[in-house]
């Protein structure tokens, strides 16, 4: 029994607590005056991650309604790169250039950081909970009018769809409206009438001869990854490769890749097809209607009638879009094609429940009526992607309560009322089907960037913070609800979650299928007036407007104009000459509806009766890289729809003028031409077949020669001297015998150029896997002069200004070659190739550095040390691929404008790969960080690096597999056997540069080839 | 202590030089503002030793150029655009600018050496005037000849003679 | 301070021009030794024209500091740069100033060595241009360098990391070549200056500047055998610096000519770069020269013979320029690259037409006029020409450096270029920097070689004399021996 000792005093217990609680009171304020930075998210990392190491979730992309498998690699809980699923039926592990994007749409900038409500015009912070139960006082207020409510939300595949109708319904309100503005709803629909499947499979290897009216498989069209895949696997057949004809006023990324290039009249494709079809109409009036030569004409109907199996695939965006499509069918069902190149047993499933821009419309039209108390919308930014004549903002403007659950400020949560950000794709729980009967499984792979909330989670807290609605869900949030719905429940799930597909169908199981809407009238186009016609076509690159807001996109230059950070409006050589139009200078196109104007982009693949415009840019919010870059297409577009719904784009009649203000081009192209220096090179089939000339297989390098750099000799042989001397014992790390191993290999690259489409998923999957900065935004610009105000001016804040000065930092890039088409003629070929730092045997780069900065590695890679690197560009002038880029401001630098990674985009950053400094030179290293990983993977296993066990950024997102990498010194790997393909050839061989990169020559099938 | 004279014209200052010579004066030292054919000729002394410098700075200067750029490059041995690692051809130009430096250099030291110089406190036996436009002579000499050497001087049309000490 | 002189005698030009570009220089306005000194010392006293000019030199070089300042923080983006245009602006500006920096050397070495006596009264105004003009150049390579604080890392020094620079690099040899360049002309300037600095010393009243000028004049005494060896030395110097000096633009062409790059890689770069720069050495000479002749009074020393000399190198130069354009398109033509014919038509027809006429103009055609004595003996014209032939040879270097970059193997990288307010600021900066350091020269430093001008002034003489072989009474003269002849094998 203790006494209290000095009961007036202090404890000396309590004493000492007041004393370490002060103590730690003021280490606490020490630490807090500096502001902490976390080096790694965690500061007690969770058992399964190793810092420093990689974990991989198997999740499902969002980007488009394809609904791709993507694994997302996350680094110490951060997610730092997407890669295709190979597991996956519909990509099988490539992506495309948007999918790559979608980190960036994670990590965007200008995320809404939390629930925010408009009060008096102003957006203002709230609380979840607050949030919430403002949503489900609203609803709980809407009484009858609930039947009058909107939901309307992106397309999309998967449980969420039927969660959310039977949502809805608990509330009286109607099913909700999913919204996909790029699919071709008139090909839905006219499948459906003839196929009874929305979108069956397409066997393009099956095909001899594809021919497509409008359809830009390619790009926009269905589901574009699987498309390319299919379709380069058909070109890879060489000789015996489909043909490909594409019909269409405008010569799109599909188009260009075609051997021949039909340039009709916009909306005289029904003409053709039906006359191809002999369903109705004879060739010649097909040939006057769509003003194309009739033997052109003769000519394909011939080759439809001889070449069996082929493949007819129609697209277009006309108001007969539907008459088409039905004609197209009727095509390929005359021609035998159905369940050989066109097979509905194999449907794919994605775009069944697409909603059409005509619904789109009608509920504006509801909204604009006053009859909607409460709309709701996710991810779809109707302001946007709909025709500025459907004043859709003054629609919106007359909903009482308006509820966005985008995640972004587009225009459309612009003007709502209560904005309830969701979390990004690869932040929650979802599952998406495109094929029949597999689940593709979407899961978090990492914790929430922002205080974001699943939308699936706020509605469920809506119902389930009312005591009366709160036994509609006993789970406890949508992941649970799915685990209920998954077949096999949780423990199945959670052994699908590792491969990211499982089989079953959670669509069948949850969802009616789709009833096609009544299909309207197709609304004429009014008032049409002028004599050339307006394209309007999505942007590959940017979709409807969605890539609008990640830099990655923005940067990257369209596949077929080269032009990024920038609209611009397609026109014909000849036209431009006509109205005295160059390049630059602005072009003015009035419709019945408005006008656009944009700086002209002189292109040989548009008729000279037409201008194109892509979609995509023109935001007037969605954050600080989208926002007043380019112009909407859309302004100038009268509303007029085909009879499945879809909007007609391509057959609205325009006068076009030259406008006063030029802007030059923010194009990465210097010259279109290749002036005959070889750079792509391409076959005929004909030459092909030819017996090979004895000197062409002519190859860099070669086994017996004693000394002779190349991919065909130890790197050793690339120097002169001792090293080249195979009878010197003295090689260093240069000798295979070296401890180091590392001269064991020779890493090398082909590039088939046959394969290849020119899409530019490669360029982007580069940005991601090596930390290049986006140089083209508006405040990215040089200084102009000596003297700056705090507004910025001084600066050249145009956007793309860098890129103006030829300063884009893609370290791979696609070259876009024409040839011929001088005069005009739509008879033109055109090259993509894929360029990127050669890694040089003998490197002209090498020997003038005068730091050692770039040498030539043992296992011959041309390595560039940042660390050592001064900055004297010499390299740069030595090389004559023109890959070497240079850092000419802070890209990496906070404190400077230039900084091209602000928080949180930072948090992408690859931690394998350095984030270059001011003034240093940078290039393609062919992936060194994975290469090394690869090796120590090996190491660590105590075994040998297994043949393409592993590969580069590029090649494996290459959705058309184009790039192949490897060891080219050891025979196993596959790349060693492509690099003796007869169609090899190195570029500008003639230097004598002995390039690592072998490309493989185009194929081409001119009309009447060898079949 | 000794003799310095001073004159106004170069043939007498020539004259001056050979007749001391003649009376085995030879520890002479001559001013003269410019260098003049005729002093040398009349005062004959011996070659320059000042190429030696040079040939040793110059030959030094190459080797080390030579070995400095070999050396290094063995030392750490990378390849660049396939030349051998040790180019000699190449590293010619960085020997051929070392032997021009420290040549060069050592030709400077050579003359200063020789010409005892820097010498930054002024001796007995010179006047301002000898950078200006007169002639000088200078001869250290024991009291029993300077009489002679003073009247020789004079003879020859010195304008000032002075006793130094 | 000596005295100012009276303005200096009408000098009477022999009516037959005398063969001035050998040895036989006169200066009939020389009387003797003591007008020398009286009127070079006088040409150091400052005057407000001069604190003008040196203000106005400082202003532009603080100009282009502040703006390289500017740019270090900024980064080399602001300026012109255009990929793959890697080199622009101060590229140029290097070889141009150390082009300009070829004329001091040539003067004072290879001329000395031909015993052309014209060379004695502009050899010191050239060296001191050299020696400013390399300390000039020698910024450049940093200014353009992404990471001008690594510049270090370019000199061989023993480090910790082990790492020493490429020696294969054309840089590296331009390290080498530039500072040992720079190092043997200042050390060439600083030795011819001593016997004027004793000169200067002992005229000298102020003590504390007298003390400076003994301790600059190492003592020197005009003594007979300091003469000897400094003579002996000045040979070696010049026999060293001449082969240097043809060697330093050719490693500045080595460059170029190591690069594959069309337009770059050719054979004739070395001797042509040499001709171009001696040439554009002249002009820059008699941009300085001409006025301060005129400033300082000084007719009577560098004459209009001198001049007319000066004149006939600066055409012969011309000459070879021009015709080494002319090989560089024939040989384009003659080899049947495709590339090099394209990229020289693209130069010449194209896109950058303007830039190489500017050259063709300034550097073949103008100086054509030398032909004619009249304009050879015309300061005013000749003044005129070193205008354009500077302007000429900064464009000639443009025209070798931007369009070969823009023009290269790759169309699709083809671009243009335009400098920025950066590059244009450092470039004015640049030439403040160099007038800074010749105008502080001029007027502390005698910027006519006094002791090698009373060389050619006749000596006093009292009779007809045994030596009179030698001793010419003519006042023509005398050329100096430094040794006895056969010595310099």
């Amino acid at each position: 029994m203790t006494q209290p000792s000095g009961s007036a005093g202090v404890k000396r217990r309590d004493f000492l607590k007041v004393l370490g609680a002060a103590g730690a009171a003021t280490t606490t304020v020490g630490c807090f005056q500096e502001d902490v930075e976390k080096l790694i998210p965690y500061l007690v990392s969770p058992d399964d991650t190793v810092p420093g190491v990689s974990t991989y979730y198997a999740t499902t992309c969002r980007e488009c309604a394809a609904g791709c498998g993507v694994i997302a690699e996350t680094r110490d809980g951060r997610a730092i790169k997407l890669e295709g699923n190979p597991a996956h039926p519909v990509n099988q592990g490539a992506l495309c250039a948007r999918g790559q994007a979608s980190l960036q749409g994670l990590y965007n900038p200008d995320r809404y950081r939390e629930p925010m409500v408009r009060r008096n015009g102003r957006l203002e912070r709230i609380s979840w909970d607050d949030a919430t139960r403002m949503l489900h006082d609203r609803i709980a207020g809407l009484g009858a009018g609930a039947a009058n409510a909107l939901f309307i939300n992106q397309h999309e595949t998967g449980s969420f769809p039927a969660f959310l109708d039977q949502w809805l319904a608990g509330y009286n309100m109607p099913a909700h409206i999913a919204y996909d503005g790029e699919a071709p709803h008139a090909v839905l629909q006219a499948n459906r009438q003839t196929y009874g499947v929305a979108w069956p499979a397409l066997d393009f290897t099956a095909a001899r001869l594809i021919v497509s009216v409008g359809a830009d498989f390619l790009d926009t069209w269905g589901a574009s990854v699987p498309q390319q895949l299919a379709f380069a696997d058909a070109r890879a057949k060489l000789a015996d490769a489909p043909r490909f004809v594409y019909i269409g006023p405008r010569r799109s990324l599909t188009g260009l890749n075609a051997d021949e290039w039909i340039a009709c009249k916009p909306g005289s494709e029904l003409a053709i097809v039906n006359a191809l079809a002999g369903r109705g109409g004879s060739i010649a009036d097909a040939a006057t209607a769509s003003g194309v030569d009739q033997a052109v004409l003769q000519q394909l109907a011939n080759e439809i009638s001889a070449t069996k199996p082929s493949l007819v695939l129609s697209g277009v965006t006309t108001t007969n879009a539907l008459d088409v499509a039905l004609a197209v069918n009727a095509l390929n069902q005359a021609a035998g094609n159905v369940g050989v190149t066109i097979k509905p047993a194999e449907a794919l499933v994605s775009f069944d429940r697409a909603g059409t821009p005509n619904e789109l419309r009608d509920a504006v039209q509801r909204m604009a009526s006053g009859a909607v108390p409460l709309a709701m919308f996710r991810g779809v930014n109707p302001v946007h992607v709909l025709p500025k004549s459907l004043r859709v903002a003054e629609a919106i403007g007359k909903v009482p309560f308006k509820v966005s659950f985008s995640s972004y400020p587009d225009e459309t949560s612009e003007l709502c009322d209560l904005i309830l950000p969701d979390d990004h794709p690869l932040e929650s729980w979802g599952d998406a089907e495109s094929v029949r009967g597999s689940i593709s499984l979407q899961q978090p792979a990492m914790d929430r960037v922002f205080k974001t909330r699943a939308t699936a989670d706020v509605l469920i807290g809506v119902t389930k913070g009312d005591p009366a609605t709160a036994s509609r869900y006993p789970v406890a949030d949508y992941r649970n609800w799915l685990i209920g719905r998954f077949p096999g429940g949780a423990a199945a799930l959670g052994t699908a979650l590792a491969r990211g597909i499982a089989s079953g169908s959670s669509l069948q199981s949850t969802a009616a299928p789709r009833t096609a809407p009544a299909a309207p009238t197709a609304a004429p186009l009014e008032g049409q007036q002028g004599d050339m016609y307006l394209v309007v076509y999505p942007s590959p690159v940017l979709g409807d407007g969605r890539g609008g807001n990640k830099p990655w996109l923005q940067e990257l230059p369209d596949p077929v104009s080269k032009i990024a950070w920038q609209s611009w409006i397609e026109i014909h050589p000849a036209t431009a000459a006509r109205l005295g139009i160059h390049n630059g200078d602005h072009v003015k196109v009035d419709t019945a509806a408005g006008s656009v104007t944009a700086p002209a982009f002189i292109y040989l693949g548009v008729r000279p009766d037409v201008v194109g415009i892509a979609t995509g840019r023109g935001h007037t919010a969605y954050g600080r890289y989208a926002q007043n870059i380019g112009v909407n297409a859309l302004d100038a577009l009268p509303v007029a729809h085909d009879t499945a719904g879809g909007l007609a784009l391509t057959s609205v009649k325009a006068r076009v003028s030259k406008a006063a203000e030029f802007s030059p081009l923010v194009t990465t192209e210097g010259s279109a031409r290749q002036h005959g220096r070889g750079i792509a090179q391409a076959l005929t089939v004909a030459e092909l077949n030819a017996p090979p000339a004895a000197e062409e297989h002519h190859f860099a390098g070669d086994k017996d020669h004693e000394f002779l750099p190349g991919l065909r000799s130890p790197v050793a042989n690339d120097a002169q001297g001792v090293l080249g001397n195979p009878k010197s014992k003295d090689k260093g790390m240069y000798d295979p015998e070296h401890w180091s191993g590392m001269a064991k290999r020779r890493w090398a690259m082909t590039v088939d150029l046959a394969r290849c489409t020119g899409c530019s998923a490669c360029v982007t999957a580069c940005y991601a896997e090596n930390n290049i900065p986006t140089v083209g935004a508006p405040w990215q610009g040089r200084s102009l002069r000596p003297f700056h105000s705090s507004d910025g001016s001084g600066w050249d804040t145009r956007p793309g200004a860098n890129i103006l000065k030829g300063r884009e930092m893609a370290w791979i890039r696609i070259e876009r070659y024409f040839e011929g088409g001088e005069d005009g003629s739509p008879d033109f070929d055109t090259r993509f190739v894929p360029m990127l730092c050669q890694h040089c045997g003998n490197a002209p780069c090498e020997p003038v550095c005068p730091v050692y900065a770039t040498y030539h590695s043992p296992d011959g890679l041309n390595v560039q040390v940042y660390n050592r690197c001064v900055g004297t560009r010499y390299c740069s002038n030595g090389c004559p691929y023109k890959v070497r880029y240079f850092n000419w401001h802070g890209y990496g630098e906070p404190a400077r404008r230039q900084y091209a990674f602000p928080e949180p985009l930072n948090w992408q950053l690859n931690p394998d790969v350095t984030v270059r400094g001011k003034g240093v030179m940078e290039k393609c290293t062919f992936c060194v960080q994975r290469i090394r990983e690869a090796e120590h993977r090996a190491k660590l296993e105590n075994r040998e690096v297994a043949p393409d066990e592993f590969t580069t950024a590029c090649a494996q997102a290459c959705p058309s597999r184009a790039i192949t990498f490897g060891d080219a010194a050891d025979e196993n790997w596959s790349v060693a056997r492509l690099a003796e393909d007869r169609r090899a050839y190195h570029v500008f061989e003639e230097l004598n540069t002995f390039t690592a990169v072998v490309y493989l020559k185009k194929v081409n099938h001119p009309a009447g080839g060898a079949r | 202590m000794g003799i310095l004279a001073a004159f106004r014209e170069l043939d007498a200052t020539v004259d001056a030089i050979e007749d001391l010579k003649k009376q085995k004066i030879t520890d002479i030292t001559v001013y003269t503002p410019t260098p003049r054919h005729e002093i040398e000729e009349a005062v004959h002394p011996p070659t320059s030793p000042v190429r030696k410098f040079t040939l040793i700075g110059g030959v030094s200067g190459v080797c080390f150029g030579y070995w400095i750029a070999i050396w290094s490059s063995d030392y750490w041995p990378l390849v660049v655009g396939g030349k051998p690692v040790a180019s000699w051809v190449p590293y010619t130009i960085i020997g051929f600018e070392v032997m021009v430096l420290v040549g060069a250099l050592s030709t400077v030291a050579g003359m200063f050496i020789n010409s005892r110089i820097p010498k930054i406190t002024m001796t007995v036996g010179f006047d301002p005037r000898f950078t200006h436009g007169d002639f000088g002579i200078w001869v250290p000499a024991e009291p029993d000849k300077v009489r002679a050497v003073e009247e020789t001087m004079r003879r020859h049309g010195a304008v000032e003679v002075r006793h130094e000490r | 301070m000596a005295t100012t002189t009276a303005r200096p005698p009408a000098v009477k030009e022999p009516a037959t021009r005398p063969n001035v570009a050998s040895a036989n220089v006169q200066l009939p306005g020389v009387r003797d030794y003591e007008q020398v000194d009286t009127e070079i010392s006088a040409t150091l006293k400052p005057t407000a024209g001069w604190f003008g000019a040196l203000g106005l030199a400082i202003a532009m070089f603080l100009w282009g500091a502040g703006a390289w300042t500017y740019q270090i923080y900024w980064g080399l983006g602001n300026a012109g740069y255009n990929p793959p245009v890697m080199w622009g602006v101060y590229i140029i500006s290097f070889v141009f100033w150390v082009g300009i920096g070829h004329a001091g050397t040539l003067i004072s070495a290879i001329l000395y060595l031909f015993r052309a006596g014209f060379r004695t009264t502009i050899y010191r105004c050239a060296e001191a241009m050299t020696v400013f003009a390399v300390m000039t150049a020698g910024l450049f390579p940093i200014i353009h360098i992404g990471r001008p604080w690594k510049f270090f890392w370019l000199i061989p020094y023993p480090n910790w990391r082990l790492i020493w620079p490429n020696f294969k690099s054309p840089l590296v040899w331009d390290v080498f070549a530039i500072s040992t360049y720079l190092t043997v002309s200042s050390t060439f300037l600083y030795v011819g200056l001593v016997p004027d600095i004793a000169v200067l010393r002992d005229r000298e009243t102020n003590p504390i500047r007298k003390r400076i000028l003994a301790v600059l004049s190492l003592g020197w005494r005009n003594s007979e055998r300091e003469w000897r060896h400094f003579a002996r030395m000045y040979l070696f110097l010049a026999a060293f610096s001449t082969p240097l000096v043809l060697s330093v633009h050719s490693v500045v062409s080595f460059d170029f000519a190591m690069a594959i790059t069309p337009g770059w890689h050719t054979t004739i770069f070395p001797p042509y770069f040499v001709a171009g720069a001696i040439f554009s050495g002249i002009g820059m000479v008699f941009t300085i020269i001409i006025p301060i002749r005129k400033f300082f009074k000084l007719q009577h020393y560098v004459t209009i013979n001198h001049l007319d000399a000066a004149a006939k190198l600066c055409l012969t130069t011309s000459l070879i320029v021009g015709s080494a354009y002319i090989i560089e398109f024939w040989i384009a033509w003659y080899s049947g690259n495709a590339v090099e014919q394209q990229y020289f038509i693209n130069r010449v027809f194209g896109q950058w037409w303007w830039a190489a006429w500017i050259m063709l103009t300034c550097n073949m055609i103008f100086p054509l006029s030398l032909f004619s004595q009249k304009l050879r003996r015309n300061p005013a014209w000749l003044f005129i020409l070193s205008i354009f032939i500077n302007l000429g040879m900064w464009f000639e270097r443009f025209v070798i450096i931007v369009p070969s970059l823009s023009h290269e193997f790759e169309p699709w990288q083809w671009s243009g270029y335009v400098p920025s307010w950066v590059d244009t600021s450092i470039l004015v900066g640049s030439f403040g920097w160099f007038f800074m350091w010749f105008l502080l020269f001029i007027k502390q430093l005698p910027v006519i070689a006094i002791a090698e001008v009373k060389e050619i002034v006749p000596p006093k003489l009292r009779t007809a004399h045994p030596h009179a072989d030698h001793v010419d009474t003519s006042g023509r003269h005398q050329e100096y021996e430094p040794d006895t002849p056969g010595e310099f094998a």
